[in-house]
């Protein structure tokens, strides 16, 4: 009896645990079935009218979702940023990172080890170090105020050959040794042989790459005046003053890309262990 | 050796990419912010910007506020974490499904959730209205030290999802085999705790911590879209410092802000490696 109610405690805990990590994101969800006027009027707030916690709709309606999709043409162009500038970068990150990667870990060329160090270094660099560089090349190159200053140097960081490597290390030499015995060549055996076995990795890679760049804000208030080019990670914080109405639908939309492309690869990414 | 020369020019191939990116938007510009820094009108100044620098009130002001934020906020993102996942490996089964949950906060764009946050945490919002029914004075979270404790709130809510994924994976590890002699020695669940599993579970410790600092750095984008370009003086961040320099285009500033501080950077690393390599052995 005793150990039936400590296993009870147990799992209201865990549920405890669980609701503090979720409400927020339950909460987002739920408030996006509701008409805006619901909205407006639970969280128009003043000193005499308190914002109320509100879970359950009052009445279920599709109202935001239709008014951010088809009223709000400014909505879907800043959607349409944050796609232009994130889908790119994941690409060459993951691309370029592979080669590298493989580089790094299982080829042999003149001063690799130092060349990594490099990497290392730059891992651990914030923001607030590397933006004066990234600016000083942005601009001799003229893509101020462009995608492209957000695109490139966020493409190019050490993240993604630092994962990767971590992830080749674990493949055994035994296996590139004999695949190149049979004759096979360094293009066929990163593709068939290596890659196969750091999909987890791979996975982990372009997830975490998306999820970091589809939150972009420092760079893009630094690097980018024009504030129709502005992704939606910035803009739509402002979206929220101007139209509070619509705002759960529109941070619900906004959550889609990174939550489709996580389930995508979840079952590779949990079995991911670095 | 005709194979040898040929490996080493596909490896060079293989990693050229990577290295060019590298160079031209982080090492050249690096090096081209070294000159900037010790000069002005391109003239050799010495020190002088950075004298300057560290003259000015609000860099200091954003160095002690990111330095408050890193030394509650990352602990606190390690050890509760590090409680929760020990809590679930109590669990016979059933945590995986949960585990997958804890990753939500992670998927979760910052600017989705950050409304939420807003309606929670303003002077009229939600928390606000439960603490004036239970009849306690509303607390301003938007202003004052509590600003600060909000940031933290947050870095932590987001954070302790993925560093409780990877524990668990660490403490998975962990055979049981290593345990029960303990316990049949007569050591109690505490001692067996601090004796075996967390010495056992350092490495992982060690790389979930690293985790968390590359990700304190990025608090600056919850600080902006709560707080704004001009925030309270208590959430001014070093990134804040850096923005508004870069609005003014003071490129000597820039410069020496970004030397000194990737200098501190890799400084405060330098000693946790050190700490955790002299600990290990």
């Amino acid at each position: 009896m005793k150990k039936r109610i400590v296993l009870i405690l147990k799992y209201a805990a865990l549920v405890l645990i669980v609701l503090m990590f979720l409400l927020p994101i339950v909460y987002m969800l739920a408030n996006s079935v509701m008409p805006t006027k619901e909205i407006t009027d639970a969280y128009t707030t003043s000193p005499d009218h308190y914002a109320s916690f509100h879970l359950i709709p009052d009445r279920f309606s599709l109202e935001q979702y239709y008014q951010a999709f088809l009223r709000r043409p400014q909505f879907l162009n800043l959607f349409w940023n944050s796609v232009l500038i994130t889908v790119p970068i994941v690409i060459i990150q993951t691309v370029v990172s592979i080669f590298a990667a493989f580089a790094f870990t299982k080829l042999k060329f003149p001063f690799r080890d130092a060349l990594f160090f490099i990497f290392i270094i730059l891992l651990i660099m914030p923001s607030w170090v590397t933006m004066v560089p990234n600016y000083m090349m942005i601009q001799r190159l003229g893509l101020l105020d462009t995608i492209w200053s957000l695109i490139l140097p966020s493409a190019f960081t050490a993240f993604g050959v630092c994962l990767l490597r971590q992830y080749m290390r674990y493949v055994p030499d035994e296996t590139i040794e004999a695949a190149r015995i049979d004759g096979a060549s360094t293009l066929k055996i990163l593709f068939r042989i290596v890659l196969p076995q750091v999909k987890g990795g791979v996975a982990a890679l372009m997830i975490l790459t998306f999820i970091d760049n589809w939150n972009m804000v420092e760079q893009v208030i630094v690097f980018i005046t024009d504030e129709e080019k502005y992704p939606l990670s910035v803009a739509l914080s402002s979206f929220s003053s101007s139209d509070p109405g619509v705002i759960f639908a529109c941070g619900v939309i906004f959550m889609i890309p990174p939550l489709l492309l996580y389930l995508y690869h979840s079952k590779e990414f949990k079995n991911s262990k670095v | 050796m005709k194979l040898k020369t040929k490996t080493a020019w596909t490896g060079a191939a293989f990693a050229l990419p990577a290295l060019i990116g590298i160079f031209l938007f982080y090492l050249i510009p690096y090096c081209i912010s070294l000159y900037y820094g010790f000069t002005l009108q391109n003239e050799y100044v010495g020190f002088t910007n950075f004298a300057a620098l560290f003259h000015s009130n609000t860099f200091w002001l954003g160095m002690k506020n990111t330095a408050i934020f890193s030394l509650i906020a990352i602990p606190l993102a390690v050890v509760i974490p590090l409680l929760i996942s020990l809590f679930l490996s109590t669990f016979d089964k059933h945590t995986s499904f949960f585990s997958s949950l804890f990753l939500s906060p992670l998927i979760v764009p910052i600017a989705s959730v950050i409304y939420v946050w807003q309606i929670f945490f303003a002077d009229y919002g939600v928390i606000n209205s439960l603490l004036q029914k239970l009849g306690l004075d509303p607390v301003a979270f938007f202003k004052g030290p509590w600003a600060m404790a909000l940031v933290i709130i947050i870095f932590v809510w987001k954070n302790c999802a993925y560093n409780i994924i990877l524990f668990s994976a660490g403490l998975r590890k962990i055979p049981k085999e290593v345990k029960e002699p303990a316990r049949l020695d007569g050591a109690n669940s505490f001692q067996v705790l601090t004796k075996i599993v967390l010495p056992l579970l350092r490495p992982t410790t060690f790389f979930i911590f690293l985790l968390t600092v590359i990700s304190s750095f990025k608090i600056f984008r919850e600080v902006y879209l709560l707080y704004g370009k001009y925030p309270d003086e208590h959430v001014y961040m070093i990134q804040h410092f850096m923005n508004n320099n870069f609005y003014n285009l003071n490129y000597p500033r820039l410069s020496a802000a970004s030397i000194v501080l990737s200098v501190a950077v890799i400084a405060v690393m330098l000693v946790f490696f050190m700490a955790e390599r002299r600990s290990s052995v």
